[in-house]
Formats: C-alpha cells, structure tokens, sequence
C-alpha cells in the first residue's frame, strides 16, 4: 500500500521500467528515468540543506523537468510549492517569503528576473538550462549536476502519510494569497479514489491541461504514476488554440482528460470535436466552475461513448463529490448537481439554525470532513481557525472539517446542486478569484479612492471580471495606468477587464458598497 | 502606396489593438514587434479570438479555426505576416 505519495512512482517504475511516464514539448521520459532522476535530484537537494518538510519552490514553464522536481522533492522529504511562471514578480517574491522557500528550483532568465530582496531568501537555485551568471548571492547550481548524485536509491528519510507534500496558493480576500497545506494522505485519499472510480490502468493515456500550481494537475500527475500510465503536458502554446489542442488529443491518443468547462467550451466552439478525431477518448472529467448546462449537452451527443463526470471540491479537499453525467437525463435537466460525496469522504450542508439539512430541497453550507480535507493555511493560524474548524456534530473525539463556504441545495435523488458563494469568492476559467485581492490591488495605487470588483457572468469563461473606481480627483487616472498597476500584484487572470470610473460607489443603507446594485446595472462585458 | 507603406501601416494596426485591447487589460504597457505574445501573457484563450475577429474585420481576411494556432499568431510580426499572405490571395 502507498502511504506517501512518491511510492506510486517506485512501484510504477518496477513494474514497466522502459515504458514513458512523462510527454512535455517533444521530450519523454521513461519510468526509470523519472525514479533515477527524481533519487539524484533528491540526493542533490539534501546536500543542499532540504530537511523535512521544508519548502522547495518549483518556479518555470510546465515541462518534463517539473514532474522529475516534484517527485525529487517528496523524496528528500521536502515540501513542493508550485509558483505560477507567469505571475508578478511581486507575487511569486511574497509566496517565496511566505511559506520560507530557501531552495528554488527555476530557469536563469526566471532567477533573474527576482527582486534583490527575494533573492536574499533564496540559499539556493537549481537552474534548468544554461546559466549566463552566478552571483548575488545565490547559490546557484545547475540542473546539468544531476548525474554526480545516486541514482540508484533515494535518501533515506522516515515520512508518514500526515507529512506535507505540497502547498498551493489560491487567491486570499485580504489582498495576498494564501498557501493551502496539502499532506500525502490528503492527495493519496483522493487519487486512490480516481484509481477505482474511473479503472485508470497502464493503458491510459492521460492529459495535464491545468497548470501544476492548480489541484487539477494533482490527478493527472498521481493518477498516471499510479496506474504505470502516461501523462501528457499540454503547455500554453497548445492550450490557447483550441485546433491545436484537438490535434493534441488526437495524435497522443488521449484516453483520460480532465480540466475546466471552459477549455471544453473553446474545444466545441472552435475546434470541429468530433468523436472519430478523438476515437481513443474514454473519460473526460471537468471541474473549478459550472459547466453552462446548452454546452454540456452538445459535448454530450459529440463525444456520445464518452463517460463524463463533474467533480466537485475546493483546494482544500481536492474532489469532495462528483456526478456522473446521466445522459438519459441530461436533455430534460437545466442544472448539473456537484453530485455525491466520494468515497472516504463525507459532505454535509449545515443551515441558517446550524442544523445539518436532510430534507430534500432545503440549503445550506457545504462542510466536507474526512483525510481528504487540508490541515489549513500556511502561516496563517486565523484563517485556518476559520475555515477548518472543530466537528460540532460529533463529539467523541476531536476532528476537523472545512466549510466550504459553497451554498448547495440536497435534492430528492441525494445529489447536491451549487447554489452560490457565501462570501465574495468567484470562478473565472476555474480559477478561484477573491474579490476582494482585486479591490485590494485597485485601492493600493494612490489615486484611488473607493474601488469595487465585481464578476460578470460570462457563458465560456464563467465570469468576466470589471472593476468600479472613484478616484480621489477625477479624471487623475486611467484604466491602462490602473490595469499595469494590478498587473505588478496580482496574476493576469484577475485583473479588471473593464474599469468604469464614477464619483462614488453606489451604498446600502448601512453604509456598505452596494454589490448587488453595482452587479444589476452592470452590462455585459463586450467581446469585440 | 507602396508595398512598403501598406505593410507599416498593416504592422502598425496589429500593434495598436494588441497594446490597446488586448495588453493594457492585462496590465503591460509595452510590447515588442518579436515578443510571444503567449510567453508573456498578452493574449489568453479569449484574447486569440478577438485577435482573430479584429483581422478579420479590420484587413477583410478569412482566418480558418485551423490557422488559427501559435504558428501564425505568435507576435506582432507574425501577425503581420499572416495578413499579408491572406491579403495577396
């Protein structure tokens, strides 16, 4: 049985030695490979000062590299924190200070591109590619020093499941983001889950659209290794063009597929899907947003072998429920249920009285419990007493649970159906977006008096973001001027698209923004 | 008008909506005529096709869905080049 999560790949590697286990930009490697290189880079990491549960930043562009670093790190015994290649500096420099990140694994331009006071942090960089220049203070070696370590065996390191394996930073509502704490048995419940449910076998071939500092990534990563599969990376430059991405399926003969709605949309709307392009296609799994229910139904009759399942489950629980499409169903439905609870895992929605609801069509809270569920936030006892707070509703022995903060409704049939948000949190192509990061970044410029963010409905990307300004004196500052200037804190796909400027914020009567009022007299965001 | 001038007035169209419409809402000021626009964040998977809808509005080309990938939208002088290829046919 595998406890921690770099044993799916030992057993892996044992098993179909010569076989590849990772795709990335024309480059494979082999399951030897990936166990020999991940041991050396191990090896290289301990010598580095890595001990248990430190934190080691991956910070470059998704390729062959990044799966070998991640497994490197688990088996030093280290802690992976995915950064975003393409977020501000700014960002990527508090992440790295946040959680102490000490050793970064990244690519020279990258290195350099750090701010001197992040660069301090940083005892050392592991360079993939050539390096122009050492120096400022960084130790810096190079990726090309792997083969001096063993190869043959990791470091000895004793770890159990509750060690941590990874933190992911999501968007935080006070202006920075927050670092979810996910340990091996976090990632093992819900991928030992996948394994079952969807029969993942050696045969598979299995896609990464999402980037490895989203959760998706943690299924098409582990469920590969698991199963003695392979996994493809899709990188931006196929990502962004939906034929591209058709062909991509096509010519790897993708068995498994797992992303946002959004890349399914652009994948229907523009790219000609036809089952017979896709003939080796047998899973397509989606979540991080709703999926608009008229496109679901036209992926439906296109792909009509293909099995389809809606997971459901914020970063700190991974996947907590799941609903396979009914496709008798699906014609007369006009809402997807998020489903039921995966195995090994129980969600319970908790109502305005604090009571747990059981009767069908009533609301409430989703909370999850069970080994699926984050320890909390790095570094942030406050919020985590927050979110993951003591099991009320049994009191035998103490236990945690998440509250989502995701309004559902039970229906008859047992599923549970999204409703809406509690707080001021919305999805844009699946990524988690805090309202209130935005605003933060908008109100940190010196022009800005009052700012409000809010999200548009949108039917492919699921919300398009606009802003609303009140400048200190008006006409003093433009939207460009304000979009660059989000743009140093916070990553693209947050920042307004639209920013309308009035004198002042519309309020309720308590003083406070009026966000539904601002939402109702909001047009559509234009797509020219 | 020349070849010449066609040509700088076509690259100087591109560059004007991608610096106007698509980079300033991601919050770059500046993009070079080589530059990725995909490497630095320019366009996202709905920026291509408003790309793609202003080349087909603005210089009166037909961009296929399968032309459209990274090959031909790279940068702002593959941009150009891709309309100037369609304008000739």
């Amino acid at each position: 049985m595998a406890y921690i999560l770099q044993q799916l790949l030992s057993k892996s590697a044992a098993r179909f030695p010569e076989k590849t286990a990772v795709w990335a930009r024309g480059k494979s490697i082999s399951y030897r490979e990936l166990e020999e290189r991940s041991n050396q880079l191990a090896h290289l990491l301990v010598e580095s000062g890595v001990r248990k549960g430190d934190r080691v930043g991956l910070f470059f562009p998704k390729c062959v590299e990044s799966i070998i670093s991640m497994f490197g790190i688990l088996k030093a015994g280290g802690v992976y924190v995915p950064l975003d290649p393409q977020a501000p500096i700014d960002r990527v420099g508090y992440i790295i200070s946040n959680c102490g990140i000490k050793v970064l694994i990244t690519q020279d331009d990258r290195r350099r591109s750090l701010d001197a006071s992040t660069r301090e942090l940083l005892e050392r960089c592991i360079v993939i590619g050539a390096v122009k220049e050492s120096g400022n203070g960084i130790g810096v070696l190079p990726w090309s020093a792997l083969p001096e370590y063993p190869a043959s065996h990791a470091p000895q390191i004793s770890m159990t499941e509750t060690d941590l394996a990874y933190i992911l930073y999501t968007s935080g509502s006070t202006g920075r983001p927050k670092g979810v704490m996910l340990s091996h048995q976090n990632a093992l419940t819900f991928v030992e889950w996948c394994a079952d449910k969807f029969q993942m076998t050696h045969e598979d071939r299995l896609s990464n659209h999402a980037p490895l500092h989203f959760d998706l990534s943690v299924f098409d990563v582990y469920n590969a290794i698991e199963a003695g599969a392979t996994v493809y990376l899709v990188t931006e430059e196929v990502a962004l063009f939906p034929t591209t991405l058709q062909k991509f399926i096509q010519t790897h003969q993708i068995t498994v597929w797992y992303s946002v709605p959004s890349a399914l949309v652009l994948l229907l709307l523009h790219a000609d899907l036809k089952a017979e392009k896709v003939p080796h296609l047998r899973t397509v799994l989606f979540a991080g947003e709703v999926f608009p229910m008229k496109y679901l139904k036209q992926l439906a009759e296109l792909l009509p072998a293909v099995e389809l399942q809606n997971l459901y489950g914020p970063t700190e629980t991974n996947v907590c429920t799941y609903y396979k499409v009914d496709r008798e169903r699906l014609a007369s439905m006009d809402k997807l249920p998020i489903g039921i609870a995966c195995e090994n895992t129980e969600v319970f929605a908790v109502n305005d009285k604090d009571e747990i609801v059981t009767q069908p069509g009533e609301s409430g809270e989703l909370y999850v419990r069970g080994p699926a569920v984050t320890y909390g936030y790095w570094g942030d006892e406050e919020k985590t007493r927050k979110m993951v707070v003591p099991n009320r509703f049994q009191r035998n022995f103490e236990e945690k649970m998440y509250r989502t903060g995701d309004l559902v409704t039970l229906a008859e049939d047992g599923n549970y159906y999204f409703v809406g948000r509690r707080d001021s949190m919305i999805k844009s192509r699946g990524y988690r977006i805090e309202l209130g990061e935005i605003e933060s970044a908008l109100l940190s410029h010196p022009a800005v008096r009052e700012a409000a963010a809010i999200a548009v409905p949108d039917e492919v990307v699921g919300n398009r973001i606009k802003a609303i300004v009140a400048a200190h004196t008006a006409d003093s500052v433009q939207a460009a001027e304000l979009q660059q200037h989000c743009g140093t804190r916070i990553p693209k796909y947050m920042i307004p698209e639209v920013i309308e400027f009035r004198e002042s914020l519309p309020k309720t009567s308590t003083g406070k923004v009026d966000r539904v009022g601002l939402v109702k007299d909001s047009q559509p965001v234009a797509v020219s | 008008m020349t070849t010449k001038d066609t040509a700088v007035n076509i690259k100087d169209q591109i560059r004007q909506f991608v610096t106007e419409e698509l980079a300033a809402s991601k919050g770059i000021n500046q993009v070079t005529d080589d530059e990725s626009l995909i490497d630095n964040g320019v366009v996202d998977s709905l920026g291509i096709f408003r790309l793609v809808t202003f080349l087909e509005e603005n210089f009166g080309v037909k961009v296929a869905d399968e032309e459209i990938s990274a090959e031909n939208l790279q940068s702002i002088d593959i941009i150009e080049q891709l309309v100037i290829s369609k304008s000739k046919k």
